[in-house]
């Protein structure tokens, strides 16, 4: 009974994406409101049986189940099968992502219907199809049901940047994206693979799941197949190999350059998919495999550095934009910088943490920017904005509780999970990890950037005069926007009180509900908890943390934060900003022009991909089609020839008979030897 | 009792004159009657043997053999009424149009 009501979670919404399209196809007058009405109910309804399937896991009823056998298991092989897994994390995770789905949509609303755009149908089928696609990746009780949905997600992805896709932008970016992303998911489907030949199973959770045989082939107690590799060797590969999908979905360095581009898609669609859940799919799935992780420090050490990398690396090229989705877009993939360096350094919790806070103020801003984008009538260049403030007090003040999260002020969502994050990459960098103190070092400076550009981005769009006639007469925002906004901003200011992490020793454990969630105890799945997972980060990976107070680490990032925002103060809260960033000359260049990454990408098809093709198709063309040629025409020639031994008069071929008869007794008498 | 090898010249023989008629004879029936004389050499060498060795077997096969031969024959005038009608002549060398 229970593990059905679960599998509704992400058939609802599935229902919801056949009822749009099918209906929206066939009958199109029949649909109410272009299909948002469906899709309301049916993210509603997944949010009440995700608040059920959390509430059931907080009474310890953690459960995996099998839902489907795609390929029975035969002799000397394995099953491939679809199942759910509800855990903490699971839980946790289906919670954000219907939440923030069904305030998409009814936000969409406002964004699309009263805009009077076309093709909604199409619009509301894609958000049903992505968000139970993403529930059922959430929910995935192995890698291959993981993998799929991670698949699916993506094609969502694709179907909704492209939304307007009769413009040449979205229509580019959606294919950009899709490429991306999929460049990652080759990794990750090698690495699947590798993973089913090691272990003959990919199950996440379970004393038979993959992460627990790998724990126990490493302490010797387990053999598995490592292809006559060691097994620490091999499992640090494997390890990489996944780690590609990751970094490709997550937007991370150095195949984060789609995430920009995806923001020509609907607004809406960007907070949803392309800030708070698809993004996150990446770092879901580190989370979700942080047993099999945190055996291996190599690629704990990797995704750490990539992780502090991606933050500051993201936060330089946000500090110059000029469109206010596209600082957005850059600080996404900051923050999910930050969540890669938490979950590397071995704070599982600190990770998953700033997931649920990046989600509730990343959805918040996104949909706090798609109303301004609405009253600017679609222009988002936000030195054409400014004084908003009065025009749309509710967005503002909303906006703004976004930002504090953003930049880390406290007390709002960001600073505790930030916080949190660095303060457990302080830790193990001073234990031992000098490589993991330098991806800390870079996230502390990606901390000040952070409140420099959310600041400046608030500052021009809302105060100050209105730069442009659009602005002064900009539209206020219709409640099907405003209340959606609304309450993510309270969300984005109290959300982090679940985990008050810095103050850790001042208030005792007794307040750090999250971390009490994820500790379990989970009663029928083994080793799925965060308390075992620290046990592995220390035990095995050897990432020790030195003591150091949280009360300090996140007193020095706050002044970092608090820097920046004051920078941004000083600089655009004045009545007529300049572009003070002009003083960087030909650094904000390179910045503007992101490092020129799309350049050198575009620059590795042309100039090496397409030579070296062209070449291998000169050396095609002539040897091996060459080859092949000649066989046919020889052979067409030859038998040119041949066949004039046809020549259709009966006797011919009775002579050709004998002829052979002759021959044949001649032969045998000669080889009987009578001659 | 006349001796096998004299039975094998003779059927070497006749063997010899239905190739020829094969090879050499135009006249579409002739051409048939050619070719049963080589069945018929073969039978009559089955024949000699299965006297020869006192075993029936060889008799038998004659027998499959003439009913075969006449199935072919069959078959075979068929056709050359077949040929008849479309060309107006039994000559076996003029009907040249069944090749490539």
């Amino acid at each position: 009974m229970a593990g059905s009501l679960v599998t509704a979670i992400p058939l609802v919404p599935f229902a919801a994406f056949l009822v749009a399209l099918l209906v929206g196809h066939y009958a199109p007058r029949a649909l109410p409101r272009g299909g948002a009405l469906p899709g309301i109910a049916a993210t509603a309804i997944s949010l009440v049986l995700s608040v059920w399937a959390f509430l059931t896991v907080g009474a310890g009823g953690a459960t995996i189940s099998r839902v489907w056998t795609w390929v029975p298991a035969a002799t000397d092989s394995f099953a491939l099968t679809f199942g759910v897994l509800v855990d903490p994390l699971s839980a946790l995770m289906v919670v954000i992502v219907s939440g923030v789905s069904l305030l998409v949509h009814v936000f969409s609303l406002g964004y699309m219907n009263d805009e009077g755009e076309t093709g909604l149908p199409r619009y509301y089928a894609g958000l049903g199809l992505f968000t139970a696609s993403m529930l059922a990746f959430a929910l995935a009780s192995n890698l291959l049901q993981a993998f799929v949905f991670f698949e699916l997600v993506g094609f969502c992805s694709w179907w909704l940047i492209g939304h307007w896709f009769r413009e040449e932008g979205p229509a580019s970016a959606a294919k950009k994206a899709f490429l991306v992303t999929r460049f990652g998911d080759y990794f990750l489907l090698v690495g699947l693979v590798g993973v089913l030949g090691t272990f003959g199973t990919a199950a996440f959770a379970g004393a038979e799941s993959f992460p627990a045989l790998a724990h126990a082939a490493l302490e010797g107690e387990a053999s598995v197949n490592t292809f006559g590799v060691d097994p620490a060797t091999w499992f640090t590969t494997l390890g990489l190999l996944i780690l590609g999908g990751v970094i490709g979905k997550s937007a991370q360095f150095p195949l984060q350059t789609w995430l920009p581009d995806a923001m020509e898609g609907p607004t809406p669609v960007s907070a949803l998919i392309h800030a708070a859940t698809m993004v996150a799919a990446g770092v879901y799935l580190v989370a979700r495999l942080y047993g099999f992780y945190a055996l291996t420090p190599t690629v704990l050490t990797v995704i750490a550095l990539v992780g502090g990398f991606t933050a500051l690396f993201a936060a330089t090229m946000a500090l110059v934009k000029r469109e206010i989705k596209q600082v957005l877009a850059y600080s996404t993939i900051s923050q999910y910088g930050y969540i890669m360096l938490g979950l590397g350094s071995g704070g599982y919790v600190a990770g998953v943490f700033h997931l649920l806070t990046h989600a509730t103020f990343k959805a918040l801003l996104f949909l706090g920017a798609g109303a301004v984008i609405i009253a600017m009538h679609h222009d988002e260049d936000m030195w054409k904005m400014g004084g908003l403030k009065e025009r749309m007090p509710t967005v503002y003040w909303a906006f703004l509780s976004g930002s504090l999260a953003l930049a880390g002020i406290v007390p709002f969502a960001g600073f505790w999970s930030k916080d949190a994050v660095l303060h457990h990459a302080l830790t193990v960098g001073l234990g031992g990890q000098p490589l993991v103190l330098v991806a800390y070092l870079m996230g502390l400076v990606a901390v000040a950037f952070t409140g420099f550009y959310t600041f400046r981005m608030v500052f021009l769009t809302f105060h100050g005069e209105p730069r442009s006639e659009t602005a002064r007469n900009a539209d206020t925002a219709s409640a099907n926007m405003r209340v959606p906004v609304a309450i993510l901003g309270v969300l984005a200011a109290v959300v982090g009180l679940v985990n008050v992490d810095p103050l850790k020793g001042v208030v005792g454990e007794r307040l750090l509900f999250l971390e009490r969630w994820l500790n379990g105890p989970l009663p029928g799945i083994a080793g799925a908890t965060a308390e075992h997972y620290h046990e592995l980060v220390v035990d095995v990976a050897g990432f020790h943390g030195a003591t150091v107070s949280p009360v300090v680490s996140a007193v020095v990032s706050l002044v970092f934060a608090l820097a920046g925002v004051a920078l941004a103060w000083t600089w655009y809260h004045v009545p007529e900003p300049v572009e003070k960033t002009d003083a960087l000359g030909p650094a904000k260049t390179i910045l503007y022009n992101n490092y020129y990454q799309d350049e050198f990408q575009t620059w590795l098809a042309t100039g090496v991909t397409e030579p070296l093709a062209n070449a291998v198709d000169v050396f095609d063309a002539s040897v091996v089609d060459g080859v092949v040629n000649g066989v046919s025409s020889t052979s067409l020639v030859a038998s040119d020839r041949l066949r004039r031994v046809q020549t259709g008069v009966v006797t011919t071929y009775t002579t050709q008979l004998v002829f052979g008869l002759v021959v044949l007794l001649l032969i045998v008498l000669l080889l009987g030897g009578w001659f | 009792m006349v001796p096998l090898q004299y039975y094998l010249l003779f059927s070497a023989a006749m063997f010899c004159i239905g190739v020829f008629g094969v090879l050499a004879r135009r006249n579409a029936l002739v051409y048939l009657m050619s070719v049963e004389l080589m069945l018929n050499a073969a039978n009559v060498v089955f024949v000699a043997s299965s006297a020869q060795y006192g075993t029936i077997s060889g008799q038998v096969f004659s027998l499959f053999t003439m009913a075969l031969a006449a199935a072919e024959v069959a078959v075979g005038v068929g056709i050359v009424l077949v040929a008849y009608r479309k060309f107006k002549d039994i000559d076996i060398t003029k009907p040249t149009s069944m090749r490539w």
